[in-house]
Parts: structure tokens; C-alpha cells; sequence
């Protein structure tokens, strides 16, 4: 997987490189605009990362000029302006997802693994999804585990189809928060930390693990008759 | 220089306009005056002339040579002070009567110049205006009046405008040199107490007279201006202490975290959890700067461009579902009355934001087992939001200042935030021009918001 960095900010730019190269992703790295936009273009790239404020040319621009050349390439922002209208205007723009520094690295992992891993827009989502013995009817909304319905809250019933999508992959509590409440905001209450441990009391077993620092992970339950 | 400034002066220019606009009035009035006046004394002068020369017109019809003569002769007598001249010349050029010089014998008006007769200014010659009127048989006979009266009547109506317009125009104009620098003596205070604030000297205010006029008005509303921009500014000063206070606590604790003594020997295990707790210090920091952005933008207005109309009911709701477990967690209860269906025009986000506040602001000051109430209800054009808890309440003294930014009750000095949540929730309920009140809930905390309707 390669990716794109454009960045003008050196020192973040380095350490971004390092850590992403550590985990397997090749970065490639310009810091001006303009010349993001023409290596992008050029050069088929699984993912860019673009810093909003640039020289030459500035992140929502080039996120604009890319997709108007029809190029759809997945496109995360990262932006110093975390304020309340400058997620929306990202992601106006034609970005995928938006991170306003300063962040974890965890959480940029997890969103650029996410990005990653998302099919290409506009094939069809599924109306049912499928971890295991656990089915998930976004028609009907019901899930059943080995056919036995578990009835869920509206609330959770969301974030199991969120997870459920990004099954094995990385999901931050700010992922969650933004995916499944379309919160943009931190409340200090642990609001994901107790709906997850409800959800997860309501499953049974330990589909949805805790990554220390990170998040959560959701893994396809083993049927029982392969533990028994 | 003090000469130069009063001329200069808006008072001065505007006396002197108005001096200049008098003095075109008084102009005019006597031009109107001269004119009017002279030309009905003309007209008369001339009418008594005409009309005397027909009675002798009428004389001479009626008799002869004379009887004008007659005519003329007790006419004289009748009128001694303001006596007509009469001349009556026969054909051959003898004067039968009078001695203005004879004329050419054609029936008109004439002007005579002759010798002073006493009345004229010095220097200046007798003026007669004088109708010539032909007779039968070659008599002419000539009836004139002193012309010079009527003229010097006009020049003193001239000469007397002449001195009420000099008089004016130096009262206007010295009375708007007085006025001018008696006005540039209070701006002269109003300027010297604004550099005194410039200088340093901010409690500074512009004095007051006793008798209220416009200046005076101008000074009370500058001192007004100065009092709040003071008091804007000791806010500002009080928030500035208010966050370096903030972030000392903060910053103090990773200090502490940081300093090498009692490390010796660390496991790489230890130093992990040390990392965590720093990272968590950093994040409580970066949290203050963002809430105390995010206030600003909300209070700059600028997010009232992207009001919409939404289900305020449907957000209630939401919100509760989604604080629910936390707060059960906790050992607390939400009970909510939400009236259904209920619409405002507003921010979704923001509304989301406060409430969420609200109810962490409960979670986090009242103790196990305490009940928060959500209700919300129509009421004629409003919607009422309220958020009751029956926890220890607020006192009374201390209710007003919950808004304030950065305010801590002393009895929760330890427990988590900053003093920004219902700051927030004050600048959102601005932004919706909401009317955001605290009640006791007897016991406990009640906080009521209540917005406009949207149809």
C-alpha cells in the first residue's frame, strides 16, 4: 500500500513517515500543493494524506481539483482548524475523513487502515451482514446469533453495523463518535466505553475486544461447536 | 495657535455660515424695503404734481390766465411747508408767476438742477422734478417739487440696513468666537481626559456639568463606553489569570511526572503508564484550548448563518438514550418528559453539545442515586428545555455566576473540569437567543432554556 503525504510541516512530516513505514505503509512525501496535486495525479496512490494549510496550493483546493479530474483515490485531511464548521467544509470538499491536529498517531492508524480497507465508493452496501454465526438484517433491523434474535437498542444497533463493517480493523472511540452518534465534539462521559460494554454483554463472548490506547477491534465470533 | 483652533472649529464655521446667511437676508429685506418704499413715495410725489396741474388745468378752463394765477397764489399760501414751485410762463417768455427757468413748452416730466435752498445735505445741489403742462394761448405752466427728499429718504433706508447689517455681523460673528471657544474649552476636556486613559490612567472619566446639554450627553456617553470597555478589559484580565490558573494545575502535574527522582530502576512498563498519564495531561490542556475556542466562535455569531429548522424533540430523546447508561453507570437515573413533535431553528451540533454538557455537569456534581429530569414542552410560541437534578444544588448568591467562564463552586474545586461546560451552554443559548435561567429545584439544580418556536 502506498501512500501520499502531502505536508509542508517537516518535523510531523518525518515522524508521520516513519511510524506509517514502520506499520507497512510505503509514504511517499512532497510538501507543496500544487505538487501533491500533480503526483497524484500522475501516480496511483491506495491513499493521500493532505495537511489543509499548504503552500502553493491549500488541501481543500487540491481535494477539489483532484476530484473534479474524476480521480477518487481515499483522501484524509489533517488540519490545524478543528472547529466546529471546518470538518464539514473537508469534508464538503470531496475528503474522505478529516483529523484536526493534534492527534494520536493510533488514531491516524486506525483511520487511514479504515480508508484502507473501504470499498470503492458507489459499489452496493449489503443489506445483511455476516461475522460467523452473527447476522446483522439492515432491512429489518435485527441480529441474530445462531438465529436466536438479540434485541438491541437503536443506538447500538448502529454501532454493531459500524463495527461489523470494519470487522478486524482498528475503530477509535472518536471514529465511533463521529461514525455512530455523529458527534464532532469529545463528550467527557464515557458514552462509546458503556453502549460498547452494553453491546457487548448483549452479544455474548468477546467479539468486540479492546485495543489498549487505541480503540476497538471487532472479530467474527468462533462458532461454538469449534470451542466446544 | 488657540486663535487658529476657534477659527478652525466646527461652532465657528457654522456661527459664520450662519452670520453669512443672515447677512444675505438683510440684504435682501433692504433691497425689498428701498425699492418698495421709494417707489410708492414716487409714485405719490408724482400723483400730487400731476393732480395739482389738473386743478389748474381745470382753473384755467374755467376762467383765465388770472385765475390760475389766483389759484396759484393761494395754493402757495395754503401750503407753506411743503410748497409746490409754480411757474407760469406767458407766450413771449415772461414768467407771470414763479421762477423756475422756462422749458420748451411740451407737456412732460423734467428734472432741474439749481442752487441749494437750504434742505440738501451739505454739497449737494437743489433736484426738482418738474411737470411741464402747455395752456392755451402759449402759456406753460411748470409745477415741480423738491425730488432730492425722496432720494435722500431711500439713502437713509440704504444707511440704516447698512448699520443693522455691520452691527449684526459683528455680534454673529464675535458671539460665535465666544461660543466656539467656550465649546473648544469642554472638547479641549473631553480630548485632554482621553489622552489622560491613553496615558495609563484608565479610570480617568470626562466630567459632567449639572446642567445636561448635548456635550454633556456626548461625556456621559463616553464615560458609559469607558466603564464598559474597563470592565470588558478586567474580564479579559480575569480570564487570562483564569487560564494561566487552569494550566499550572496541569502543567504542574506533568512537571512532576517528568522529574527524574524515585525513576532509578524503572521497568519499560512503568514508563509506558508514566507516557498515558502525560499524554492525559497534554489532552486535558489541548481540551481547555479547544473549549475556550469553540466559545468564541460560538459567541463571534458567525455559526447563526447555518441555522436550520429541526425536531428539538428527536434530539432530546437522542441525547437522553445516549447519556442513559453512562449516567446509570453512575448510580443516577434520567427521567425524561419530552414532549414530541416540537420544532426550533437552530444548531443541531451546538444544541447537542450543550445538552450534553447539562447532563455531564449532573453526572459529574451530584451523588449516586440522584435523579436528573429532562423535560421538555411547548408553551404558546416557546419551547422550554429544563435539566433538574435533586443533588446539592447550587446557592443562591453563587446561581448567577455558573455562566461565567472558568467559575468553580469552592465544594467541587476537585472534581473534573474546567469551568467552561455551561459557559458553552450560555454562549449557545445566546446564539439562539434562548432565555437561559437557574432555579432551585428544591433541593438540586434546575436550568431552563427556552427557545423560539419554528412554525
Amino acid at each position: 500500500m502506498t501512500i501520499l503525504l502531502i505536508e509542508d510541516e517537516k518535523p510531523l512530516a518525518e515522524y508521520l513517515r516513519g511510524n506509517l513505514d514502520v506499520c507497512g505503509h510505503g509514504v511517499d512525501h512532497v510538501a507543496r500543493g500544487d505538487d501533491g496535486l500533480g503526483l497524484a495525479l500522475s501516480t496511483p496512490y491506495d491513499l493521500l494524506i493532505v495537511d489543509r494549510m499548504l503552500p502553493a496550493l491549500d488541501g481543500l483546493s487540491l481535494v477539489k481539483r483532484l476530484r473534479q479530474a474524476q480521480n477518487r483515490v481515499p483522501v484524509l485531511i489533517l488540519s490545524n482548524l478543528g472547529g466546529l464548521d471546518d470538518r464539514v467544509e473537508g469534508l464538503n470538499a470531496g475528503a474522505d475523513d478529516y483529523l484536526a491536529k493534534p492527534f494520536a498517531f493510533s488514531e491516524l492508524l486506525a483511520r487511514v487502515n479504515a480508508l484502507l480497507r473501504r470499498p470503492l465508493r458507489g459499489s452496493d452496501e449489503p443489506s445483511l451482514l455476516k461475522a460467523g454465526d452473527l447476522q446483522l438484517d439492515r432491512l429489518k433491523r435485527k441480529v441474530t446469533r445462531s438465529g436466536q434474535p438479540i434485541a438491541l437498542q437503536p443506538r447500538e444497533f448502529s454501532l454493531l453495523d459500524y463495527l461489523m463493517v470494519r470487522q478486524g480493523q482498528v475503530v477509535t472511540r472518536t471514529m465511533l463518535l463521529e461514525g455512530v452518534w455523529n458527534y464532532s465534539f469529545d463528550p467527557k462521559t464515557n458514552i462509546v466505553e458503556t453502549h460498547v460494554s452494553r453491546l457487548r454483554s448483549k452479544l455474548g463472548g468477546d467479539m468486540i475486544q479492546t485495543v489498549r490506547g487505541s480503540g476497538y477491534m471487532f472479530r467474527a465470533p468462533v462458532p461454538d461447536a469449534e470451542v466446544g | 495657535m488657540r486663535l487658529s483652533l476657534t477659527l478652525k472649529s466646527a461652532s465657528f464655521k457654522l456661527t459664520a455660515a450662519y452670520a453669512m446667511l443672515f447677512a444675505v437676508s438683510v440684504g435682501m429685506l433692504a433691497t425689498v424695503t428701498y425699492l418698495s418704499v421709494t417707489g410708492e413715495l414716487s409714485r405719490e410725489f408724482h400723483g400730487r404734481i400731476l393732480a395739482e396741474v389738473d386743478a389748474l388745468k381745470a382753473d384755467y378752463r374755467a376762467g383765465s390766465a388770472r385765475q390760475v394765477l389766483r389759484a396759484i397764489t393761494d395754493r402757495q399760501r395754503g401750503r407753506l411747508m411743503d410748497g409746490l414751485d409754480y411757474t407760469l410762463i406767458d407766450s413771449q417768455g415772461r414768467h407771470l408767476f414763479g421762477s423756475l427757468p422756462a422749458q420748451p413748452c411740451k407737456a412732460g416730466w423734467i428734472t432741474l438742477i439749481g442752487p441749494p435752498d437750504g434742505d440738501e445735505a451739505p454739497g449737494q445741489m437743489e433736484r426738482l422734478r418738474v411737470f411741464v403742462q402747455p395752456l392755451p394761448h402759449g402759456l406753460c405752466l411748470m409745477v415741480g417739487d423738491d425730488w432730492g427728499e425722496i432720494q435722500d429718504f431711500g439713502s437713509l433706508i440704504l444707511r440704516n440696513f447698512g448699520w443693522v447689517f455691520l452691527l449684526s455681523l459683528t455680534l454673529a460673528v464675535g458671539g460665535g468666537f465666544l461660543l466656539s471657544s467656550k465649546f473648544l474649552k469642554r472638547i479641549e476636556t473631553i480630548n485632554r481626559t482621553a489622552e489622560a486613559i491613553i496615558g495609563g490612567d484608565i479610570n480617568r472619566r470626562v466630567p459632567r456639568r449639572s446642567a445636561p446639554d448635548d456635550l454633556d450627553r456626548l461625556a456621559a456617553t463616553l464615560n458609559r463606553m469607558l466603564d464598559r470597555t474597563c470592565e470588558l478589559t478586567d474580564r479579559i484580565r480575569h480570564q487570562s489569570n483564569d487560564i494561566a490558573h487552569d494550566l499550572r494545575t496541569p502543567l504542574g502535574r506533568l512537571r512532576r511526572l517528568m522529574e527524574p527522582e524515585g525513576k532509578a530502576g524503572w521497568t519499560s512498563r512503568q514508563y509506558e503508564r508514566l507516557l498515558e498519564q502525560g499524554t492525559a495531561e497534554v489532552d486535558s490542556i489541548l481540551e481547555l484550548f479547544d473549549a475556550i475556542l469553540r466559545i468564541s466562535q460560538i459567541e463571534s455569531g458567525s455559526r447563526r448563518g447555518g441555522f436550520q429548522r429541526f425536531c428539538i424533540s428527536q434530539l432530546v430523546a437522542d441525547i437522553c438514550e445516549t447519556f442513559a447508561p453512562s449516567l446509570e453507570e453512575g448510580g443516577k437515573t434520567i427521567v425524561q418528559h419530552v414532549e414530541p413533535g416540537l420544532f426550533i431553528l437552530g444548531d443541531p451540533e451546538l444544541l447537542t453539545v450543550s445538552l450534553a454538557n447539562l447532563l455531564e455537569n449532573t453526572a459529574v456534581h451530584t451523588p449516586a442515586g440522584s435523579v436528573v429530569t429532562v423535560s421538555l414542552c411547548s408553551d404558546g410560541d416557546c419551547v422550554a428545555l429544563a435539566v433538574a437534578d435533586d443533588g446539592p444544588g447550587v446557592p443562591q448568591e453563587d446561581r448567577i455566576h455558573i455562566f461565567q467562564r472558568f467559575f468553580r463552586l469552592e465544594s467541587s474545586r476537585s472534581t473534573a473540569g474546567n469551568g467552561l461546560g455551561l459557559s458553552m451552554v450560555a454562549a449557545v443559548a445566546d446564539l439562539h437567543a434562548a432565555r437561559l435561567s437557574t432555579a432551585d429545584n428544591g433541593p438540586g439544580l434546575k436550568i431552563d432554556m427556552v427557545f423560539a418556536r419554528a412554525s
